[in-house]
């Protein structure tokens, strides 16, 4: 009981910093909320929220060049070491915190907190000959990955099966799933050769049309049209 | 009755589990109805792909 209480709580305290992300990203030059203060979440239930939005957390600085602030900076700083991952987790779990270090050390470089180094990867073999379903459901919940110019083995894999990910979106479409058809959408603005038959840029705007009330695949709608606008990293 | 605040005070780290939520599996699929069609149909323009037939499905057997 006390389990799936906190599950509704974190749920409603993600779709909050993912509409604060949304919005910041929709202005192209708006300094994100302040998700600290202002009635949002407070204390761990904060803190797993981050976890679960992970570096998404910095795309408006990302894409738009907006300055982080210090509190989400330090948000993201107390966040990765409230959840490290398990050595035996899930791959999803492995990456999302390397990724979340990743937006830390690029955000914030000079960071009292942040690493100076890289991080090293966590192994991406999981990927390799997995069914274009099961692919294109993994990229989506990395889909905090899927920035221009940066480089990682979850985007190599993309990059080489960009014709299944493009299966895996209209698949994601016609099942309404509306989350994972936004995050392998952002993919496809990354990849080569994506078919000009998919009508990616028309699609996007359907899935925003159908799921665009769920910040979280807002969010991802946004962030694919700035990406394959050309948006800075 | 506990208020919100309270309720929020006494979730702590170790009542969530984050790896269910960041390692989600995929969820069941509903397919579009007719009206969402049309607005498919509407917003795709020039794209055919969306609205082709499904992909046929290998036989059992």
């Amino acid at each position: 009981m006390k389990q799936s209480g906190t599950s509704a709580l974190l749920q409603d305290a993600v779709l909050d910093m993912a509409s604060s992300v949304a919005s910041a990203l929709r202005g192209g030059g708006h300094a994100p909320d302040d998700i600290t203060t202002g009635g949002g979440p407070s204390g761990d239930l904060e803190l797993a929220a981050a976890r679960v939005l992970g570096a998404d957390l910095v795309l408006p600085t990302v894409l738009c060049g907006i300055p982080p602030t210090a509190d989400r900076l330090d948000l993201i700083r107390r966040t990765l070491e409230a959840f490290p991952p398990r050595p035996e987790a899930p791959p999803t779990v492995r990456w999302s915190h390397w990724a979340l270090r990743r937006a830390l050390r690029q955000a914030d470089p000079s960071g009292s907190g942040s690493d100076e180094r890289r991080p090293p990867e966590p192994d991406a073999a999981w990927l390799d000959g997995v069914p274009w379903p099961f692919l294109t459901h993994q990229l989506a919940v990395l889909a905090s990955l899927a920035l221009p110019g940066q480089d990682c083995a979850p985007a190599r894999a993309a990059r080489a099966r960009t014709l299944d990910v493009a299966r895996g979106f209209v698949r994601a479409v016609r099942r309404r799933d509306w989350l994972q058809a936004a995050g392998a959408g952002r993919w496809l603005t990354l990849l080569p050769d994506v078919p000009e038959t998919l009508g990616l840029a028309a699609g996007l705007d359907f899935v925003e049309l159908m799921g665009g009330d769920d910040p979280r695949v807002l969010l991802q709608v946004r962030a694919a049209r700035l990406t394959g606008a050309g948006a800075l990293v | 009755m506990a208020s919100a605040e309270k309720i929020l005070d006494e979730v702590r780290v170790h009542d969530i589990d984050i790896e269910a939520v960041l390692d989600p599996a995929e969820p069941d699929g509903v397919y579009r109805d007719s009206r969402e069609c049309v607005a498919l149909a509407l917003s795709s323009g020039g794209g055919s792909l969306l609205l082709s037939p499904p992909t046929p499905r290998p036989k059992k057997g």
